[in-house]
């Protein structure tokens, strides 16, 4: 059983992590170079991180960038780790984790449908949750919900009359 | 394969089989289902959008909508992540507090799933009983909260209000009423039921290996005899000041999912009865100021808890302003709902799609946001 | 004995029987069906008053729509509205079926069911409670009983308002008839 310290060396050890960090109590966060983070993945899996959380992914457009975040969780360690790395919005591609979890596929098509971005080996690009929706993907930071909902539906009118008649 | 025996049917969204508004899609041969595909987002709101456009303290009142059949779960995971970014150290009595109303969910959230189950294989007197019983549990909400689903009640920093010293003999009192009187009824009318019995064992079975590899946890890993429960490998709240046990199953079908449940819902009592004989004095609320001012650091942070249906995680971001800067949601059934579909339905009988979907806890808004 | 005066009789009868006796559909739209449970259950007991719930959409009279509505959920309402038979009434159930509620800047939800179908009364609220679900059902018995609940015929007598609206929302919308 490691503990945080542990995983921290041990990642240093293999790989070229950008930041290392210790959250808090069985919480670590780590970030990669993104051509290292499908290998990191796969090296973690192999060393009892089999559980995958999710991926969250974070829009940056200041920075024109997308954060991918892996969450992974060690039944013996009993640490929760969060790989990061950051894609260029722009085209906005990465690797796909599907070889690893294959339940990554849904999760990717989920960050597809939400933020447009693709993953190189998940071909399946079939909206998950959206229907046939034509504007940017919603949770760019760009996409104005509020602008977007006034333009499509039409508000309750409340002066007391019925707008059907 | 015969073109002529093969039919795709659409199980869902409108179908009182399916688990809320969620449709399968499912290919069958003779009554024996050879694909199927998950067709979700029904019930996509945008709530991650939403809260990105909302100030801290009223996202409080957006994200028990997340999942209808355990708000707390939601307040409770939003409250810690705020709490863990903001290095916010909460009083003691508010995490008792916190503690007892999670459990009191838990109990909620599991008899209106063995209802449910129930209902999928035709039991219906258990699933009047069990939403009876639930509604017992709503009162003592009501009563602590002032309302019965949505309760907006933790939130972060704490509480909202104490619980006066009465509610908490009340939920005493409804304590030992569940366990001497409701549940052995249920136990006599469903799990000593040689048809439930029946209808259950063997059924949608989920191995240890295949949980682990596609991050299923609660009652689908435990069925399998492994007693991972993250009130015990990452304690929150006041879970590290009580015992209890985590029960486990032996083979991972749907009979052992639903009697961990059934004795689940007897730890919670057991751990209640613990926090309400312990529970300190003091302050419920930490001091942050102006709630519509709060702000916590730039940072960010992935916490999660256990539901009934295992992990519920959320991954926060903070850049320091009045407003998250992004919330994602990892609802417990995600990969069941759409993973699972397409890899473990196939293969079972059509008439058992309705139990292979409610044993497995499927709750779609989790997944659709 | 002139026609209508036939014809307005045999439709008292109509609406006397009809309002004794109404099925629900059971299609839970939203967050709001978690209340209906204990309404149809023995605390609060609907069928007392003659209503319970159907399965499919063709033995049904009542749509309850509980709770807001994604567009892609809108579709598949529509398509079930278009199934049941005539007399058919739709409750909106929530505040956010009313005017959008909580959601009301959310992209993927409508703001006013009823024009989108023809909403016979709301029930406000979030959730309602199942003492609001029955007083509101009572009231809707009422409305059928004295003739007031036409919605079926005002989403005959206003079809392209209602196809206009709908369309604008979802794109093409396909019809069964």
């Amino acid at each position: 059983m490691r503990n945080e310290k542990d995983l921290l060396q041990l990642m240093n050890a293999h790989f070229e992590p950008l930041k290392l960090e210790i959250k808090r109590k069985q919480n670590v966060s780590v970030e990669f170079k993104k051509e290292e983070l499908i290998q990191a993945l796969s090296f973690l899996k192999s060393h009892s991180y089999r559980h995958l959380s999710t991926i969250s992914c974070v829009d940056w457009p200041e920075e024109g960038e997308f954060e991918l975040v892996y969450h992974l969780f060690s039944y013996d360690d009993l640490i929760n780790i969060s790989l990061k790395t950051r894609i260029k919005r722009d085209p906005g591609i990465f690797q796909t984790a599907k070889e690893i979890w294959p339940v990554a596929e849904f999760y990717e098509r989920d960050i597809h449908d939400f933020f447009g971005v693709k993953f190189k080996g998940n071909d399946n690009l079939e909206e998950l949750i959206l229907e046939n929706w034509q504007e940017i993907p919603p949770m760019r930071k760009d996409f104005d919900t509020r602008k977007f909902v006034n333009d499509k539906y039409e508000w309750r009118d409340y002066n007391g009359q019925k707008h059907t008649d | 394969m015969d073109k002529n025996t093969q039919t795709e049917i659409f199980f869902g969204p409108n179908h009182p089989g399916v688990p809320g508004n969620y449709g399968i899609n499912y290919e069958f041969e003779g009554d024996t289902v050879t694909s199927a595909r998950a067709n979700a987002g029904h019930l996509h709101r945008g709530f991650e959008k939403l809260m990105e456009e909302r100030i801290w303290i009223k996202n409080t009142a957006l994200v028990p909508r997340i999942c209808v059949e355990e708000p707390d779960i939601n307040e409770m995971v939003y409250a810690m992540g705020f709490e863990a970014i903001g290095e916010i150290e909460v009083p003691r009595r508010a995490d008792y507090i916190r503690s007892i109303i999670l459990e009191l969910a838990r109990i909620q959230g599991h008899i209106f799933s063995i209802g449910g189950n129930a209902a999928g294989i035709g039991q219906y007197t258990v699933m009047h009983w069990g939403t009876l019983t639930r509604d017992y549990l709503l009162d003592i909400f009501e009563e602590i909260t002032g309302a019965r689903v949505y309760h907006i009640y933790i939130r972060p920093g704490g509480v909202r209000q104490d619980i006066e010293d009465e509610t908490l003999d009340k939920i005493l009192d409804l304590m030992d009423e569940l366990e001497n009187e409701r549940f052995p009824d249920l136990q006599k009318a469903l799990f000593e039921n040689p048809n439930a019995q029946k209808r259950w064992q063997g059924k949608a079975v989920i191995t240890k290996e295949e949980a682990i590899e596609m991050g299923a946890t609660g009652p689908v890993l435990r069925a399998n005899g492994v007693p991972h429960d993250l009130r015990k490998m990452m304690p929150y709240a006041a879970y590290d000041d009580v015992e209890f046990e985590v029960p486990t199953g032996e083979n991972g079908d749907a009979w052992d999912r639903i009697k961990i449940a059934r004795d689940d819902m007897l730890q919670s009592i057991k751990i209640i009865r613990q926090l309400i004989n312990k529970i300190p004095d003091g302050p419920v609320q930490a001091d942050l100021g102006n709630g519509l001012k709060y702000k916590i650091p730039k940072g960010d942070a992935y916490v999660k808890i256990e539901s009934k249906r295992g992990e519920y995680g959320y991954y926060m971001v903070s850049d320091g302003s009045l407003k998250p800067y992004r919330v994602h949601v990892r609802g417990a059934s995600t990969p069941l709902g759409l993973y699972g579909v397409r890899e473990f339905l196939p293969g079972t009988r059509i008439a058992d799609v309705p139990v292979w979907a409610k044993s497995l806890g499927i709750c779609p808004p989790e997944f659709d946001r | 004995m002139n026609n209508n005066f036939v014809k307005g009789s045999w439709q008292e009868i109509l609406d006397w029987a009809q309002n004794k006796s109404i099925n629900m559909l059971h299609y839970c739209t939203g967050c709001g069906a978690i209340e209906l449970p204990p309404t149809m259950t023995s605390r609060y007991d609907m069928s007392r008053f003659g209503i319970g719930p159907a399965a499919t959409p063709r033995q049904a009279d009542l749509l309850l729509v509980t709770g807001y509505l994604s567009t892609k959920t809108l579709r598949r309402l529509i398509y079930t509205y278009e199934q049941m038979q005539a007399p058919k009434f739709v409750v909106g159930f929530g505040s956010c079926t009313i005017n959008g509620g909580m959601y009301w800047d959310s992209y993927n939800t409508i703001k006013q069911l009823d024009k989108y179908l023809p909403v016979e009364m709301y029930i406000a609220g979030c959730m309602p409670r199942p003492e609001a679900i029955l007083d509101g059902l009572l009231k809707l018995k009422k409305m059928i009983a004295d003739g007031e609940a036409d919605g079926y015929q005002r989403y005959q007598d206003n079809l392209e308002y209602y196809h206009q609206n709908q369309e604008a929302v979802l794109g093409e919308v396909q019809r069964t008839q």
